[in-house]
């Protein structure tokens, strides 16, 4: 009968019950009245009324198991017994759902930051509506005047606007003070449904050339800067150091389509030039920054949206040729095609970085949850055997089998709940955990997440799926026991039937091969990590502090800017605890890195790729600074002046890769500039290979040209400053020197080992989790492998007791369970290591200097699990060997 | 339960409601069952706890109306009255009885 049928009943049966009940209160008033008058003494005619009504015979007109009351009153009894069955076995009951609890919230916790960044649709009206604009099949990201011909030329959406990511300095010079920002287009906020909360939002008038600065603010900036106040609507903001007025707060349920970052700042798009001045790239055909979403009109369908997009492409493409293309590329840009796709998600960064991790790591837990399930059944093995007799008498009693499975079922998924239920406290605090360990980086992730009911129907599931996996086996076996063998069995038999043991055995062998996968994860990507920290980048990354000084705002003109930033450097190289102290545009691992594509005559490349070198524009001095060898030749000097003869340094791999041998001093190549190519470049000096953008990095070929010559008219330069003591102690000296030249300079200020370290965030989180559940694993697959072995020696007690009366050796009888332990762990680490080799290139992509099926790494791994089973079961083995035969064999 | 030595065939109960309610019009459950016992002269008793039940049935089927009202006594009780549908069934009722009683006095006469 279904659910609904017997709620109907119910319903409909209850309300007759109390019908009935009420007829027969007058009923039995009446009688007593009669009885009363008749003579009889108040109690006895009560009585006597109850009586002839014959007690609760109306029930038998009830259809009684149709009724949900009672099926629901059978799982009540069911679920109570549970509850005093567990009750019963407080130390087992405790193992168990602790062991699920880890299990369950370390999925559960895992699961929601999956949801929260990939699953969760964008809190906006009708998320799914929209639509992302893309170009060439996948790249979301377009240029403003590609933004302006597609949104001047589309006729297909109710509202179309485009984005950018950015960040804003608050402080006009001196040390910056960054907050997350947006760049938006007119419809941006009408398109998603967006309300102000105080104030009004950008709208489509405030967006046009030549638009004043305007800033909407989300409601977090908005509570923690102004406390909310609606004062602060119309007051000014210094954003990069130019004023921009506050006319709106933005609902705070809204943070943005970059899902994992949180805009604090919204400015349209126009303004930009505000900030950027000469350099706005409003009119740049070659810098790519926006993002497109829409939402097509009601009726368009997806296919039509992108045929009218294929007949809108020549004429977008026509309007936006970039000037100074190779003619290869621009053939290519006017090939350039426009579709749609789904927009609901938003488009993330952080989502793209962290996505493989967290599958990784869901793999990783949902293996620990196989293994903690696989201990809970072996528990329960355990306890069916000893209480075979209570379900033998229940049988014999004339309990149902079906029904002392369901009572047996009830009592797992009671466990499961448990489980759940502390698991998801521990998911709470281990999500929030989890974001802070992967945003320890300078990425800081921002995500929602709070437990929606998305997340609860996982943990539900589950939950209800791991009762179900740990408890189906040792229920139906507990059905099947036949109560006359159970009852004669008792105690008699020398050894227990075996296939129970089996069962058990198979389990623990199991879990072994798990937890083998998991260390041998574990040990690859802690290995991975080790390796990433320690290894020699090439340049020494203690001592030394990162000073990235933006003097945009001084609008200093053009010739002048080489000389202004030398200024800057040489207030630095004289300040005491300064040992010496460089520029550059770019430094190693950090955000921004530069590309550029050469050639030689010692040279055909194969591809353009092969023919790119990273670039970095120096200062003299940089080399010395970060300790990077000078193998050949010299630093840049007074000679490499702008007017100069064009020269360079390269490293050792850009050496090899160009020129085909190290020895490249005093040769020449050429740089693809525009559309041409330069002047003759020489090489005066090889440097030792050093890591660029990533401590992943193989040896790949830089180019380091004097920033006199490449960028003198930069308006920004890094300072790498060599200290003599620890680097941060000299940031107030250093600020202030450099404020000092000019107090409008804004800086940003770190340290290089910092800088490696974050580059190194995620590797450092997946390493501590994947050890952390690696050990997890293990220890679990301790106990099981402890739990089966006491048992096996407890219910062989008699057999052993007999074989050590006869003789046998205790060093024998410890060989015996030693080499049953033996037995199991072998099965389970040959499972483990097919598993493995299997498995652990899915890994790959973080790993580093390591092969996934490394047999260096298997085989410790083997080593260390073989030798702490051994150790898990040393116990139980003595303690059998310290068997009194006297007593065992007594006990009976 | 041992039966009651004059408790109500099974089946008859029907046909006695239905009967008392066609001569005696609107009456609650209490009134019926004092209503048979009396017109018996005491040689019927109606089972009491499952008059009601029955009485719902019968309410269902259409035969009776039922409805809540107050008696002399100030007390709440259920009044039931016979529809057309009960008389027609009260017909058939009393045509199977009829039909019954001579069954089984004949067998008991012949048999």
């Amino acid at each position: 009968m279904s659910w609904l049928g017997r709620l109907k009943n119910h319903l409909r049966q209850s309300a007759l019950s109390k019908e009935i009940a009420r007829e027969m209160r007058f009923h039995l008033a009446e009688r007593e009245d009669d009885l009363v008058a008749r003579g009889m003494m108040p109690d006895a005619a009560r009585r006597e009324a109850r009586r002839r009504f014959g007690s609760l015979a109306y029930q038998g007109e009830l259809t009684r198991e149709r009724n949900l009351f009672a099926w629901l009153d059978s799982v009540v009894t069911d679920v109570r017994y549970a509850l005093r069955a567990l009750g019963a076995a407080p130390a087992f009951t405790t193992v168990a759902v602790l062991s699920l609890a880890l299990g369950i919230g370390a999925n559960t916790a895992i699961f929601s930051v999956i949801d929260a960044l990939v699953l969760k649709s964008l809190p906006v009206s009708h998320p799914e509506e929209l639509v992302s604009v893309l170009h060439d099949t996948d790249n979301p990201i377009f240029t403003n005047p590609l933004w302006e011909a597609i949104r001047d030329r589309e006729d297909m959406f109710s509202g179309i606007f485009a984005y950018g990511t950015t960040s804003f300095n608050l402080t006009s010079g001196g040390e910056a003070q960054r907050v997350e920002g947006n760049t938006v287009s007119g419809d941006y906020f009408a398109t998603l449904g967006v309300r102000p909360v105080a104030g009004r939002l950008v709208d489509k008038k405030d967006d046009y050339r030549g638009c004043p600065g305007l800033v909407v603010l989300s409601e977090g900036f908005w509570d923690t800067r102004y406390s909310g106040d609606p004062g602060a609507i119309g007051k000014t903001l210094s954003l990069d150091g130019h004023p921009f007025q506050i006319i709106g707060v933005a609902d705070g349920r809204f943070s943005g389509l970059s899902v994992g970052e949180r805009p604090q700042l919204f400015v349209p798009i126009c303004s930009e030039k505000i900030i950027m001045g000469a350099n706005s790239q409003l009119d740049e055909r070659s810098s790519w920054y926006l993002q497109i979403t829409g939402r097509p009109r009601p009726g368009l369908t997806a296919t039509q949206v992108n045929a009218r997009l294929a007949t809108l492409a020549p004429g977008i493409v026509a309007a936006t040729i970039p000037p100074n293309w190779p003619a290869d590329a621009l053939a290519h840009y006017r090939k350039t095609t426009f579709t749609i796709g789904d927009g609901s998600k938003g488009f993330s960064f952080t989502r793209m970085m962290y996505e493989k991790a967290l599958y990784i790591l869901m793999a990783i837990v949902g293996l620990v949850l196989l293994i903690a399930c696989a201990n809970v059944a072996n528990l329960l093995l355990a306890r069916a055997a000893v209480r075979q007799r209570e379900m033998a008498v229940r049988l014999a009693l004339g309990a149902a089998r079906g029904r002392l499975v369901r009572q047996l079922i009830t009592e797992s998924l009671l466990l499961s709940s448990f489980g759940a239920m502390l698991g998801i406290a521990f998911a709470i605090w281990g999500s929030r955990g989890l974001v802070r360990l992967l945003s320890s980086g300078e990425r800081s992730i921002a995500l929602d997440l709070g437990i929606d009911s998305r997340v609860l129907v996982f943990t539900i599931f589950v939950a209800t799926l791991t009762g179900l996996l740990f408890g189906l086996v040792p229920a139906w076996r507990a059905g099947r026991v036949d109560p006359q063998s159970a009852m004669k069995a008792h105690g008699r038999g020398v050894t227990e039937g075996h296939s129970r043991f089996r069962m058990g055995k198979a389990l623990v062998a199991i879990q072994v091969a798990m937890s083998l996968v998991l260390i041998v994860g574990a040990a690859l990507l802690i290995g991975s990590w080790r390796r990433l920290t320690t290894e020699d980048p090439g340049f020494q990354r203690r001592g030394i502090l990162l000073v990235h000084a933006d003097f945009q705002n001084i609008n200093i003109p053009r010739d002048q800017r080489l000389i202004f930033s030398e200024q800057l450097l040489n207030a630095v190289q004289s300040l005491p605890g300064v040992q010496s102290a460089s520029g550059s545009q770019i430094t190693p691992v950090g955000n921004n890195t530069w590309n550029d594509v050469f050639r030689t005559e010692a040279f055909t490349a194969k591809s353009e790729d092969d023919a790119t070198s990273w670039v970095n524009p120096v200062s003299d001095g940089y080399f010395r600074t970060l300790g990077i060898p000078v193998l050949a030749g010299r630093d840049f000097d007074q000679r490499d002046s702008p007017v100069a003869p064009r020269v360079a340094i390269v490293n050792e791999a850009m050496a090899k890769h160009f020129f085909g041998s190290p020895a490249a001093l005093g040769r020449h190549f050429q740089r693809q500039e525009g559309s041409s190519w330069s002047a003759p470049i020489e090489v005066v000096g090889i440097v030792g290979t050093t890591k660029y953008h990533s401590m992943r990095d193989s040896a790949q070929p830089i180019v380091y040209f004097p920033r006199s010559q490449l960028s003198p008219e930069a308006q920004q330069m890094s300072i790498e400053i060599r200290t003599s003591g620890m680097p941060t102690g000299l940031v107030p000296t250093v600020t202030k020197a450099i404020t000092k030249v000019n107090p409008r300079i804004t800086l940003d200020i770190t340290t290089l080992e910092q800088q490696v370290s974050e580059s190194l965030a995620l590797a450092r989180a997946i390493a501590t989790l994947s050890g952390f559940f690696g050990a997890l694993a293990m220890v679990l697959a301790t106990i099981g492998l402890y739990g089966i072995m006491t048992y096996t020696v407890a219910r062989r007690r008699n057999e052993i007791g007999v074989r050590i009366a006869l003789g046998a050796e205790q060093a024998r009888v410890v060989r015996m369970v030693l080499g049953e332990v033996l037995a199991i762990v072998i099965v389970g680490v040959v499972l483990g290591v097919a598993l493995s080799v299997g498995t652990t290139r899915l890994a790959t992509a973080f790993l580093y200097g390591v092969r996934p099926t490394d047999p260096a790494t298997l085989t410790a791994a083997v080593v260390v699990l073989t030798a702490v089973g051994v150790a898990a079961a040393a116990l139980p083995a003595w303690r059998a060997s310290r068997l009194d035969p006297v007593a065992a064999l007594r006990e009976e | 339960m041992p039966r009651h030595k004059n408790d109500i065939l099974q089946g008859t109960l029907v046909l006695l409601v239905l009967k008392t309610l066609a001569a005696q019009g609107r009456m609650h459950g209490y009134a019926i069952t004092s209503h048979i016992q009396r017109a018996s002269a005491d040689l019927l008793r109606v089972e009491e706890g499952s008059l009601y039940p029955a009485l719902h049935r019968m309410a269902q089927d259409g035969w009776l109306k039922a409805e809540w009202g107050t008696t002399e006594k100030n007390r709440e009780a259920k009044f039931y009255a016979i529809t057309p549908a009960g008389r027609k069934q009260l017909e058939l009722e009393e045509e199977s009885w009829t039909r019954l009683r001579t069954g089984v006095t004949r067998v008991l006469r012949y048999a």
